[in-house]
């Protein structure tokens, strides 16, 4: 389990980057109003077939081929957080057609990890492959704000 | 997450743009799969983006890897230099992350008590 969902995000992603992800988007949803936090991370890689998912998601597999790695956890501690905290949790996938990872909770409920240092989480993200466009959409009942890195790279910073 | 927060994020990200010119004599390789991030490797990536930031470090580049099967000694990073020499630090927090930033990235001196393994040649 990680201590912080910025890390969850982080894990999801990488695997992003590793699918040859050229844009990966993440939205963080946070609302008290409605009582709901939820968490997307959106790619162009090239996604994975029905099999492959279902063999993700319900024997713990991976899609990794170095080593001799049999099992990923990615996925499924995201997932675990998630309906441990009242939430939902979903994949969409299709070969070529990049891969989604939704998870949502319960903003109050007592074992959800606080969001932690997305910022971290985002620059990361940005140094480990600066050649692939990181989008976060962040969202709260106040505010809503956006950060792209290419938008960066061409210079034009606004906020 | 706020906008004083978000503006903080486009500074930071503007300067790792800044350091990517040029040639590197360093690439710092960051082990981030899921073992290495719960072990803690996003914090010694953070310590080490800002240590280089800091320090004006601009031959330098950091990058990440999935696992590497060093998962009971994460956080796990390897140094490696333009001859092709690699040194491969384990067990690492931001403490030491900056040490090695210090020492290793800035002044070429290893870090012999926290590197690991053998000393690896690459042709």
């Amino acid at each position: 389990m990680f201590e912080e969902l910025s890390l969850n995000i982080l894990d999801i992603a990488m695997n992003s980057l590793a699918a040859n992800a050229k844009k990966v988007e993440i939205s963080v949803l946070e609302s008290r109003k409605h009582d709901r936090l939820i968490l997307r991370v959106r790619d162009d890689g090239r996604g994975m077939d029905a099999a492959t998912l279902d063999r993700l998601l319900r024997s713990r597999g991976t899609t990794k081929t170095s080593r001799k790695k049999k099992i990923g956890l990615g996925l499924a501690l995201l997932q675990q957080t998630a309906e441990m905290c009242g939430g939902h949790f979903h994949v969409r996938s299709a070969p070529g057609r990049g891969t989604t990872v939704t998870a949502s909770m319960r903003e109050s409920h007592i074992d959800r990890p606080p969001l932690g240092d997305l910022n971290a989480t985002i620059l990361t993200l940005c140094a480990a492959n600066p050649d692939v466009e990181v989008q976060l959409n962040y969202r709260s009942d106040e505010q809503a704000l956006r950060f792209n890195s290419q938008e960066l790279v061409k210079g034009k910073v606004c906020v | 997450m706020n906008l004083e927060q978000l503006k903080k994020l486009k500074e930071k990200a503007q300067q790792q743009v800044a350091l990517r010119e040029g040639g590197k004599k360093y690439r710092v390789v960051v082990s981030m799969g899921t073992s290495g991030i719960a072990a803690g490797a996003r914090d010694v990536m953070k310590t080490m983006l800002d240590e280089i930031e800091k320090r004006g470090l601009d031959d330098v580049e950091v990058r990440v890897t999935g696992e590497h099967g060093l998962e009971d000694i994460e956080p796990v990073i390897q140094i490696e230099e333009a001859s092709g020499e690699k040194t491969t630090y384990a067990r690492l927090d931001s403490e030491k992350a900056k040490k090695i930033v210090s020492e290793h990235l800035q002044k070429g001196r290893k870090v012999d008590n926290l590197a690991v393994g053998k000393e690896k040649k690459t042709e």
